[in-house]
């Protein structure tokens, strides 16, 4: 048997037949087919439903706010490092503000509090090289 | 393609849409119908896919973007639904897609829409056997004789590996012929 070449064949075609008058009738059937492009209707209730998800929106919001503030006022307070760093290298309050601002009873509390022994004193001032020139002044 | 966006503002446009479409369905009907035919075979499939895909276009004419050429678009389209009432089809009667295209190529015989010789028979039998994508090349090349640039357009190939499998199609088929 001869090998077969596609391109040294006359051209062969499909075969395929359509019934009579196929392609005359076939715009017109199309044509009715077409779904109608109408101008697309929004219903009062799909506004409706909008206005009620807003309002619902708003509501869980103003719900919400004594859960905020109740966060936020757990948060307040300080502890006393940080307010002690806070005054230190954040503030420009200075000693003679803080001092200022102390009662005499409060000076007196402080005293009490620093009772520095004798020989602790005597320890450090012998400790310090500039003893006679302090003894001179 | 100053008068293809013409055309696509007409289609567009509710005044002058009705009219444009029917130009659009006269233009198109007979290449597509040979398009849809060629992939589906017989000739009411083929009915129901053009209505479709006329129906498709119609719908999605607003996301037309004009990134590609209408009529690239439009057989993109009328592929696809092919493709698609093809699986549908042999999904339905629950056998594989090669067994229903050997099913309706047995019945092409008998069909009062096919004319075909025996040599028209043996050529889509050999088609059948070739995997989907080149069995698309082979007839959008060899049927309906659209440019490798066109079918580029459409399938989404470089025309280098439309040629490469056009010419492997041809091998295998002139192999079939020749031993059957």
């Amino acid at each position: 048997m001869k090998t077969f070449k596609l391109e040294n064949e006359p051209k062969i075609e499909t075969g395929f037949k359509t019934p009579d008058h196929y392609f005359e009738n076939f715009s017109v059937k199309m044509m009715q087919q077409l779904p109608a492009s109408e101008p697309k209707v929004i219903s009062i209730f799909q506004k409706r439903k909008n206005l009620i998800l807003m309002v619902a929106a708003v509501l869980v919001l103003a719900l919400m706010i004594p859960i905020f503030n109740y966060s936020s006022a757990s948060s307040n307070e300080l502890d006393s490092t940080e307010l002690e760093n806070y005054i230190t290298y954040q503030s420009n309050v200075n000693q003679y503000d803080l001092i200022s601002g102390l009662e005499t009873e409060d000076i007196n509390n402080m005293n009490t509090s620093i009772a520095i022994e004798d020989e602790a004193i005597e320890d450090l001032l012998s400790g310090n090289s500039n003893l006679e020139n302090l003894i001179l002044e | 393609m100053q008068e293809e966006q013409e055309f696509i503002n007409q289609l567009l446009s509710p005044k002058t849409q009705n009219q444009a479409f029917q130009q659009l369905i006269l233009d198109y009907q007979r290449p597509l119908y040979n398009h849809i035919r060629n992939i589906v075979l017989n000739h009411d499939d083929t009915d129901d896919v053009l209505q479709n895909t006329f129906i498709k276009v119609f719908q999605n004419l607003k996301n037309f973007k004009g990134e590609s050429k209408l009529f690239s678009w439009i057989y993109r389209i009328a592929t696809n639904e092919a493709l698609t009432f093809l699986k549908q089809k042999s999904k339905i009667s629950g056998i594989s897609s090669e067994t229903l295209q050997n099913k309706t190529l047995d019945n092409l015989e008998a069909d009062v829409f096919f004319d075909g010789n025996d040599i028209q028979i043996k050529l889509q039998k050999a088609i059948a056997l070739l995997p989907e994508k080149q069995q698309l090349i082979f007839k959008m090349k060899y049927f309906e004789e659209l440019k490798y640039e066109e079918i580029s357009e459409i399938l989404g190939t470089s025309v280098g590996g439309l040629k490469a499998s056009y010419h492997i199609a041809v091998k295998k088929i002139e192999a079939f012929v020749s031993t059957n």
